[in-house]
């Protein structure tokens, strides 16, 4: 067993990971650098690696934002759209779903399309809903199509045709022509072979827009980490959560576009506990994530770039994605999220971030508006442990909410600190209640900055009572890049398929060529679900497979109720075939436990409490120090701050997490 | 202060998410094919008293407003204290705060002690309930017992599951029996979603402590929404809009006309905000003389009219503004269907004047207390028993069109030229087994100063392009072929900036069918301001065997169509606004490269001399 790296490049930080042979954990965070993020990768890289041999590095996996950055900032090549004929107003047009405020707005103008209207090609040809041909390829409208993205300097090209999932003949005759003068041709049936033109379109742009990029990067980085003396391979991980060669990601850049949270759900899944709820909040965002049985939800269609509203990204208002990515919801508020009163003078937080730049008063960086940091800094969570804070800037500023309100000034911080809790509530709300899962009962894992000064607070208004704060919870998703399965996914609509076991055997033999794997070789996981509806409805749920009718129906059944809390029965059908491959990842040793080493408490300082009616002294434990605390407390390390609130037990775990856990209420 | 009001944002969110999550049931489990594509679905959480307090975020003023509104009417037939718990309430009524008859509002009480105190409701437009056509939409109708059924306020549901007797007259009422049903309980499951988080929110917050902080929610809007008002100028402001024509008679067209009134409001105190009776109210109840006056009367309030408006609530200098929409010398109902129930007419003020304030302004009930609305009683606007009211939105379409222009008037920087509208049809099966497709297409949306118009997207009231159906799924249920969906080049009128474009959607048949439409400003285009040019306009159309191809007239019933026919529906592109010769020649080039304009409208309309270089 030789040593494994993760690596994970954030909007502010690039978190280096090195486990080795024995479970020993090294951990490197170095500041990123956007023009190139290979730079902190490397210097975060030699970092760890001190005093190790780079040869012995047998595997470097890797969750990266290069694909969402390029989505969202607008930075992907230019791309070419081929389409049937009649239909290449459809994507300039969109599908911009108009909610919230948007609504009430005249002046709005719907964002900018994906490719440009101009850029639209079509291309004669018809196939029917069952796949049947009604009018063949018209191949000079393909070559004319050709030579005009060619003569334009186009590389990259996007074909959708339609119902290309019933018959994908059309789609890869067109791709064979336009690869004769286009450099990266993608097709909508290659990429994601699913029913609803207008998602499987925006799937197969977004995978020609940033494919080139991604293609390039990763053989970069390839190249670095060589020059680093580490030829180990480089896996990427997918917005699914598990991790696939850098060849396959650079061919399959779509499928990393939540590369970067996913890593972070892995970790928590790694917390030992089955069901776990992950909360990971960081300087501007937080998200939240359910683990059931140690597996992660996962979502088949999210949206990148869209508006976030009351903890869900809202469905309609970005660019909908359609392959596997953990099913994330995301709140707009964190650490650096500022307070401000609105015009009629109530008290708002977010969804402004002072960032890094000038970041939150207490910074000292020339930032005055009071921020959730400035907050917990005045309520006496946080101290000045690893950077300084300037007590009186965060004074300053919350007098500025302080005085207009009328109350005090930890009065006005506590508010911010309810209202920012209630933010990251409603992230959970989206993935349990919301889903038709019961919150208690599961652990909430906290990470991010923030994360653990908030925890508790979140945990409590939904009966929670045990909170996990992971050790090297400020890097919690390099760490869990170390624990990623190797898999892929593939995808198949096909209107009750007469032989299922055929698209199944199909879609399985294609993922494992993927991963370089047969669907039979020991230890390989194949798993297979399907989308099923009620005939006569739209909308579908997708559940396990089961070749026997009747228990497919039960399964279907069940889950409707779940999540509709409606017990209803009817004729199904099935829509589409779904397989992902998994090649599980070698277990790792666990990490090094060190004995604990009680000793009290390292300090003492005053903490808002409500419940005790202000300011009282409570105790300062680091890791370190901490055996079992009676909350109220602090624990301080070096990546962050526990508020163990009154009510709450502190005590150190297995691998030196914190667990958290709340004293039942007498009712 | 107390803490609860610092964190009252908290509260306010969850209102909204209980709404949230029951609009989710309902989309998602629902038949109707006018939702399962388009997620058409709403939901409200309202309190005995009447009073909006939230509804989900896709929820458009149309039924919100209508939920508001036919509260009242449940409450008056069905007193609160004959209410049980498990109980669900159901009514369609269109003169009794309902919009037509296939939308079911359905209402569930949430129990405080052993009283009703708040209601979660839902409402969607299900799959059939009979009617001229499959479907719902009966265009010709010419009184309400061509539209379908009409339902009073009745109970539709208790604890041990749906009333059977009412089961049995909806599903003896559609063409569609099973899939209605599945509505319905969507409806319902809808509601018990919104009604346990309500509960749950009385548990958390206590009764008293929930009820003081929805009135603080309400009283924060309507602060912010008096602040917004006091944006405007003070001032009276006067437009009209044309209805093309009611369906029966082409040549005749009818107006709407609104007169806007922005004044400071005369303030007595603080019971002239907290307006808010305990008895139900509804058009009838506040009718006074010829007209109907909604929301925004000054009232005198009660005893019991919750807390009374905190001042630190809000900033200090806040100006008393108020804005009347009155609608006087809007022509006359007709026994046709481009009359709208008062509840949906108030919906389009509200919107009409709410796209002129701050977008982030909360929609409850505090909102409506700055804005009153006067609807003749009678009128297009404001229509009584029997004149059918299927067609509203052709009317309140027409309104909010008003008081666009009206507004646009007092404040010229916010100005916008009107637009094409959405263009509703349906195709079905000439007979059963029935197979439904009910949808529509949008037109482009005027310039705005400073803006061209967006593309065939709708502007009002809050649906998007989302709400259209997409090709794959429709043919994969229907048997039809869709052709071609694009945008029309030279659509757009022409202007310094150029209304957005309409689209033009092609189906051809594979079976004999029947299809019906509800088209507007499709004979009078939208015109353009200050200089710009009028959108073109689309229409309803039938392609031939031959390939000849026939203009429908705007609202029809039940055209049948051969297998190989094609219908074809364009919209009407936006108006202009500017000279087009003022227009920025990089804008023209843009358009022609992109599409949106052929080189004939950059010569004709843009005068554009030279021929531009090939695009690169």
């Amino acid at each position: 067993m030789g040593y494994a790296i993760g690596v994970d490049v954030g909007g502010t930080f690039t978190d280096v990971v090195l486990r080795g042979p024995l479970g020993e954990v090294t951990v490197a965070k170095c500041l990123s650098t956007p023009y190139d993020p290979i730079a902190g990768i490397a210097n975060g890289v030699t970092r760890v690696l001190t005093g190790v041999d780079p040869a012995l590095v047998t595997r470097v996996v890797h969750a990266t934002t290069l694909a969402t950055n390029a989505v969202l900032e607008r930075k992907g090549v230019r791309v070419a759209y081929v389409t049937t004929q009649g239909f290449r107003s459809v994507i300039p047009l969109g599908r911009y779903a108009r909610v919230e405020e948007d609504r009430y707005d005249l002046r709005f103008t719907p964002p900018p399309p994906p490719v440009a209207a101009g850029d639209c090609f079509e291309v004669v040809e018809r196939v029917s809903a069952r796949g049947v041909v009604l009018t063949p390829l018209d191949l000079d409208s393909v070559r004319r199509a050709a030579a005009e993205i060619a003569r334009r300097g186009i590389t990259s090209a996007a074909v959708c045709l339609l119902h290309s999932y019933a018959n994908p003949d059309h789609e890869r005759q067109v791709a064979a022509i336009l690869r004769e003068s286009v450099e990266n041709v993608v097709t909508s049936s290659e990429v994601w072979p699913e029913i609803r033109e207008y998602e499987r379109a925006t799937t197969t742009i977004m995978s020609a827009y940033i494919g080139p990029l991604m293609a390039s990067y990763l053989s970069r980085l390839g190249e670095r980490l060589a020059s680093l003396g580490v030829h180990a391979p480089v896996h990427v991980m997918e917005s699914s959560g598990g991790v696939i060669s850098a060849e396959l990601a650079a061919r399959r850049a779509v499928a990393m576009i939540e590369s970067g949270p996913a890593a972070g759900v892995l970790a928590a899944a790694g917390s030992g506990f089955a069901n776990v709820i992950s909360f990971d909040m960081g300087g501007t965002t937080a998200k939240t994530c359910v683990v059931r049985d140690g597996r992660p939800e996962i979502t088949h269609e999210f949206h990148v770039g869209g508006k976030g509203s009351f903890g869900g990204r809202r469905a309609g208002t970005g660019v909908p994605i359609k392959t596997p990515a953990i099913d994330l919801a995301e709140v707009g508020a964190g650490g650096g999220s500022v307070a401000w009163l609105d015009a009629a003078g109530a008290l708002r937080v977010g969804p402004h971030s002072a960032g890094s730049d000038p970041g939150p008063a207490c910074y000292g960086l020339g930032g005055s508006e009071p921020t959730v940091t400035d907050a917990n800094l005045v309520l006496g969570y946080l101290s000045s442990a690893s950077i300084p804070l300037s007590a009186p800037l965060a004074d300053k500023a919350l007098d500025r909410l302080a005085g207009p309100l009328g109350v005090s000034r930890a009065a006005a911080a506590h508010a911010v600190h309810e209202i920012v809790s209630a933010s990251m509530a409603s992230a959970v709300h989206v993935v349990t209640v919301q889903r038709g899962i019961d919150p208690r009962g599961y652990a909430l894992v906290a990470f991010g900055g923030a994360g653990p000064m908030h925890a508790a607070r979140v945990a409590e208004r939904f009966g929670i009572g045990t909170v996990v704060v992971p050790a090297h919870c400020g890097v919690a998703s390099a760490a869990g890049l170390l624990v990623a399965d190797l898999s892929t996914d593939r995808v198949l609509s096909r209107l009750d398929a007469a032989d299922p076991s055929e698209v199944f055997g199909a879609l399985a033999a294609s993922a494992a060529e993927d991963l370089g794997v047969s669907p039979s070789d020991p230890g390989v996981r194949v798993s297979r679900s399907v989308d099923v509806r009620f005939k006569g409805q739209s909308h579908d749920l997708t559940v396990a497979w089961s070749s026997a009718r009747a228990e497919l129906e039960a399964r279907f059944f069940e889950r409707y109720e779940q999540v509709y809390g409606i017990s209803q029965r009817g004729e199904v059908e099935i829509v589409s075939y779904r397989v992902r491959v998994t090649l599980p990842a070698t277990d790792g040793p666990a990490v090094t436990h060190v004995p604990v080493a009680s000793s009290g408490p390292v300090g003492a300082r005053l903490a808002y409490f409500a419940e005790l009616g202000g300011y009282s002294e409570v105790p300062v434990h680091t890791r370190d120090t901490l055996a079992v605390l009676s909350g109220p407390g602090i624990i301080e390390d070096a990546e962050s701050t526990i508020v163990v609130p009154p009510g709450w037990t502190a005590a150190l775990g297995p691998a030196r997490a914190v667990h958290l856990t709340e004293e039942p209420h007498e009712q | 202060m107390s803490s609860d009001v610092l964190t009252a944002e908290v509260l306010r969110n969850a209102l909204v998410v209980a709404a949230e999550e029951a609009s989710i049931v309902v989309v998602r489990s629902a038949y109707s094919t006018f939702i399962v594509e388009g997620s058409d679905a709403s939901a409200a959480v309202l309190d005995a008293r009447g009073r909006l307090i939230a509804h989900s975020m896709a929820t458009t003023l149309m039924n919100s407003m209508a939920l508001k509104v036919a509260l009242p009417e449940l409450i008056r037939d069905v007193p609160l204290e004959t209410m049980r718990p498990g109980d669900v309430y159901v009514l369609n009524d269109a003169y009794r705060g309902g919009v037509h008859t296939n939308d079911l509002l359905v209402y569930r009480p949430v129990f405080v002690g052993d009283r009703p105190a708040y209601f979660a409701a839902t409402m969607i437009h299900v799959s059939d309930l009979g009617g001229l056509s499959a479907g719902g939409m009966a265009p010709l109708a010419t009184d309400i017992f061509l539209e379908g059924l009409q339902l009073p306020p009745v109970r539709l549901a208790t604890s041990g599951g749906l009333e059977p007797a009412v089961e049995a007259i909806l599903r003896a009422n559609s063409r569609t029996p099973d899939k209605v049903m599945g509505d319905v309980r969507a409806l319902v499951a809808g509601t018990a979603v919104a009604a346990a988080r309500v509960g749950a929110l009385v548990a958390e917050y206590g009764a008293e402590g929930l009820a003081a902080g929805i009135d603080d929610y309400l009283d924060y809007t309507e602060a912010r929404t008096r602040t917004a008002l006091a944006d405007l100028p003070e001032g009276r402001f006067e437009a009209s809009y044309p209805i093309d024509d009611d369906g029966i008679d082409h040549e005749r067209s009818h107006d709407i006309r609104v007169a806007i009134t922005l004044e400071r409001h005369l303030s007595d105190g603080a019971g002239q905000r907290s307006s808010e009776d305990i008895e139900p109210q509804s058009p009838e109840v506040i009718a006074e003389g010829p007209e109907t006056r909604v929301p925004g009367r000054p009232e005198t309030g009660g005893p019991e009219t919750g807390r009374p408006w905190s001042p630190e609530m809000r900033v200090p200098g806040v100006p008393e503004m108020r804005v009347v929409v009155d609608f006087a010398g809007t022509g006359p109902q007709v026994p046709a269907a481009i009359n709208a129930s008062a509840s949906q007419s108030l919906a389009a003020a509200v919107f009409a004047v709410r796209c002129f304030l701050d977008p982030t302004i909360p929609m409850n009930d505090g909102c409506l207390r700055a804005i009153e609305v006067r609807l003749p009683e009678g009128s297009l606007l404001n229509a009584r028993s029997p004149y059918p009211c299927g067609g509203r939105y052709v009317p309140i379409y027409a309104a909010m069109e008003a008081i666009f222009q009206a507004l646009s008037d007092a404040v010229p920087e916010r100005a916008i030229a009107p637009s094409g509208i959405l263009q509703p049809f349906s195709i079905a099966a000439v007979g059963a087994p029935y197979w439904i497709h009910l949808s529509y297409d949008f037109g482009g949306v005027g310039a705005r100063q400073g803006l061209d118009g967006p593309d065939a997207t709708g502007v009002h009231f809050g649906i998007g392009r989302n709400s259209v159906p997409q090709a794959e799924p429709v043919e994969s249920r229907c048997p039809l072929v869709v052709e071609s969906i694009e945008t029309i080049p030279d659509s757009g009128g022409p202007g310094r900036h150029r209304g957005g474009l309409g689209s033009r959607t092609v189906y051809r048949f594979l079976a004999d069918c029947h299809v019906t439409t509800r088209g507007d400003r499709l004979r009078l285009a939208p015109p353009g301001r200050d200089g710009g040019l009028p959108g073109r306009l689309g229409g309803f159309f039938k392609r031939h065997l031959d390939g000849t191809v026939e203009r429908l007239a705007s609202k029809m019933n039940n055209v049948r169509f051969a297998a190989g026919e094609a219908f074809v529906v364009e919209t009407t592109g936006g108006g202009g606004m500017g000279s087009p010769h003022e227009r920025d020649r990089e804008a023209v080039l843009a358009d022609l490269a992109a599409g949106h304009i052929t080189e004939r409208g950059a010569q004709e309309d843009y005068g554009l001399t030279r021929r531009p270089d090939p695009v690169s």
